[in-house]
């Protein structure tokens, strides 16, 4: 946790110097352009994700984790540009990091599946690097922190009188919840994309980024416990106000 | 780059692929023994949500005592006592009620078992005691108020399921009406009917079930024919104290068709998981009402107590939740998360419950008299189980409705069973409201 936390302010100071030297350069390359330059924009993105929920089943191999599974995501952004191949972006996400899973008993066609559909709020804080002019290309890596909002799991289980379906919203105050479910999220984030000046002031683009979460999903609650970690890839369309 | 390729391996590597099956381990050694025992009750045991136990300490203070074990010299062998404290130890205040273990040493020299439920068996004076449970019986034989009484023994053994002490009476409640009265000391009935199809019928077995359910007793209670039905019986006196429980396929047939409909008992959950707290979600645990079922309501009592364990647990659960119900007596065992002790697929299955070795649970340590190993045997629950409001039954017991101490001088000198009294009173003033 302290590696991370040393990460997120050294990323921030960088970005703050460099703002500081963004400001000198600004007017020169406004001059030197048609149009002003602007330093801030605010945006909303929306598109979907794919988590990939990381799990060692060892012996327990008639447990069958999906590779990945869909989910929905839309955020806020807001971004500061100091310069123009240069931007600090701050970002408010919601997104679900899904996961499948099947429990097919001893060999047999009994099949138990079960689909676990987790919101998160992620916030990341990135340094973007961008090139090109009406068309621009972006790539950005950082750091986020993030909060597991809600938990719900539908399937199919054992019950005394065989299998039955059911459907459950976990509850964070529970007793159990409380002891294994570690509800912050910490991680790296990275990605890229492509956007383009619609109008005045108004942008458009699309990108891609992963979320590669760096805690575990459980608290350490026992000895020998499995790790389980999220890693989601999101893809989102965006417009973005300059201003 | 390199920062982020560096944090990337921030993530903890499993400790689980060393983790292996604890099914049919052959350990070679006290603490391999020791180690296959802890880690498969800390997979597969299912009270970890509610026990109080510390199991990451008892590792810390069981593991050296095993190790030394290993350490001792030919000449300083370990000693029965000493290995049965170290388990003893291990396995002390586990919640679980059905937890049985057992351990031995190669050639089954010498084994511990143990029991950690039995520990609040040692109940106070004023409840049931197991020991006087065939003398109870008895007595309850020459009780005055007994008419027509049908006293079934069954001297063959049917594998595991014999059925001692089987009883059916009819009540004289007042003129004309009377109360039906049926003691199940055990529930392996529906096993027993599936062996006649193979074996003779036996009449001494057969008998009270069809005076009190009648010719088709398997399939619930007969419209004509049995006690249950008739007009003149206005109630129902379930007797479960001191069952030991069995199988629940009996529930449907014999304590469902007293209802009218299905009945809500509890809900259940399984392990799904390697994490100690990674558990289904709960589910309904419903038994049905078979199509021969009791037409008209009648009160019911079910008499339990400390003796009625598991499946009688669960039938005593069913009746207190029917709307004509009543449970009398005293709080029964706690031992109420259901399980499959015969299949040794189990672990394999659910990744929960019993583990071991099969063999030397059904068979003994007499057949390892010649090999080099350690087996072990754990007998736990399955499924975790929790009544209808979800309290937790297990280690607690299902509490009465009304709460009647059993009373051993009254019965011994006065010949009275005061809790058959107390039921027999809730219906006769159950019957006058009406």
């Amino acid at each position: 946790m302290k590696k991370h936390i040393i990460l997120l302010v050294a990323l921030l100071t960088t970005a703050t110097t460099l703002n500081a030297q963004g400001v000198e350069t600004v007017d020169s390359l406004s001059r030197q352009s048609a149009e002003k330059h602007l330093f801030w924009s605010i945006g909303v993105t929306g598109g979907f994700d794919r988590n990939y929920h990381i799990v060692d089943m060892s012996y327990m191999n008639e447990y069958r984790y999906s590779k990945y599974a869909p989910g929905m995501s839309y955020g806020l952004q807001l971004s500061f540009s100091p310069l123009r191949w240069l931007s600090l972006r701050v970002e408010g996400v919601m997104l679900e990091k899904n996961y499948y899973r099947d429990h097919v008993i001893g060999g047999t066609a009994t099949s138990l599946p079960d689909t676990t559909i987790n919101q998160y709020v992620n916030v990341p804080a990135v340094l973007m690097l961008n090139v090109g002019n009406k068309v621009r290309l972006h790539a950005f890596g950082g750091g986020y922190w993030g909060k597991w909002l809600t938990s719900a799991r539908r399937g199919v289980t054992y019950a005394m009188n065989g299998l039955t379906t059911y459907e459950e919203n976990l509850d964070f105050e529970s007793a159990e919840s409380q002891v294994r479910d570690n509800r912050s999220d910490i991680g790296l984030v990275w990605g890229g994309g492509i956007s383009t000046v619609i109008k005045r002031h108004l942008e458009i683009g699309v990108e891609a980024k992963w979320f590669y979460g760096l805690n575990d999903v459980q608290k350490p609650y026992m000895s020998q416990l499995n790790p389980r970690y999220n890693t989601t890839v999101v893809f989102q369309g965006g417009l973005s106000y300059w201003f | 780059m390199a920062i982020v390729a560096s944090l990337t391996s921030c993530r903890k590597e499993s400790e689980v692929s060393g983790i292996v099956n604890p099914n049919n381990r052959i350990c070679k050694t006290f603490s391999q023994q020791f180690d296959a025992v802890w880690n498969g009750m800390s997979q597969g045991y299912m009270f970890w949500g509610r026990d109080t136990v510390d199991w990451d300490q008892r590792y810390e203070q069981f593991k050296p005592v095993f190790e030394a074990f290993d350490a001792r010299p030919a000449s300083n062998p370990v000693t029965p006592s000493e290995y049965n404290a170290a388990y003893q130890g291990l396995f002390q205040g586990l919640l679980d009620h059905h937890l049985y273990g057992k351990f031995t040493v190669p050639k089954g020299q010498y084994e511990a078992i143990v029991s950690p439920g039995m520990n609040d068996y040692y109940h106070p004076d004023s409840y049931a005691d197991m020991e006087r449970r065939e003398e109870l019986r008895v007595l309850q034989q020459r009780l005055d108020f007994v008419q027509g009484s049908y006293y079934a023994y069954d001297p063959e053994d049917y594998g595991s399921f014999t059925i001692p002490g089987m009883y059916c009476a009819l009540l004289k409640l007042r003129q004309g009406q009377y109360i039906g009265y049926f003691r199940f000391t055990s529930f392996y009935l529906s096993n027993v009917h599936t062996y006649y199809s193979i074996l003779p019928q036996n009449d001494a077995v057969q008998e009270p079930l069809r005076k009190f359910y009648g010719p088709r007793y398997w399939d619930g209670v007969n419209s004509e024919g049995g006690y249950a039905s008739d007009e003149s019986v206005v109630g129902l006196i379930i007797d479960l104290r001191g069952n030991g429980g069995g199988s629940t396929a009996d529930l449907i047939p014999f304590i469902g068709s007293l209802s009218q409909s299905s009945t809500l008992v509890g809900y259940t959950r399984v392990k799904d998981g390697f994490g100690r707290l990674d558990y289904s979600p709960w589910s309904k645990y419903i038994v049905g009402c078979p199509n021969l079922h009791l037409r008209k309501a009648k009160p019911i009592v079910v008499l339990s107590d400390i003796n009625s364990v598991s499946c009688a647990e669960l039938a005593t659960m069913l009746i207190k939740n029917l709307p004509n119900g009543t449970f009398i007596g005293e709080r029964t065992y706690g031992a109420v998360g259901a399980l499959w002790p015969d299949s040794e697929h189990q672990h394999d299955y659910f990744y929960s419950g019993c583990f071991g070795d099969y063999d030397y649970y059904q068979y003994g340590r007499d057949i390892y008299r010649y090999k080099d190993f350690y087996p072990y045997y754990v007998y736990t629950s399955t499924y975790h189980m929790v009544d209808c409001d979800y309290n937790d039954i297990e280690g607690v017991g299902v509490k009465p409705d009304i709460e009647v101490l059993f009373n051993w001088n009254t019965l011994r000198n006065n010949q009275k069973d005061l809790q058959l009294n107390a039921a027999v009173d809730h219906i006769r003033k159950a019957t006058r409201e009406q």
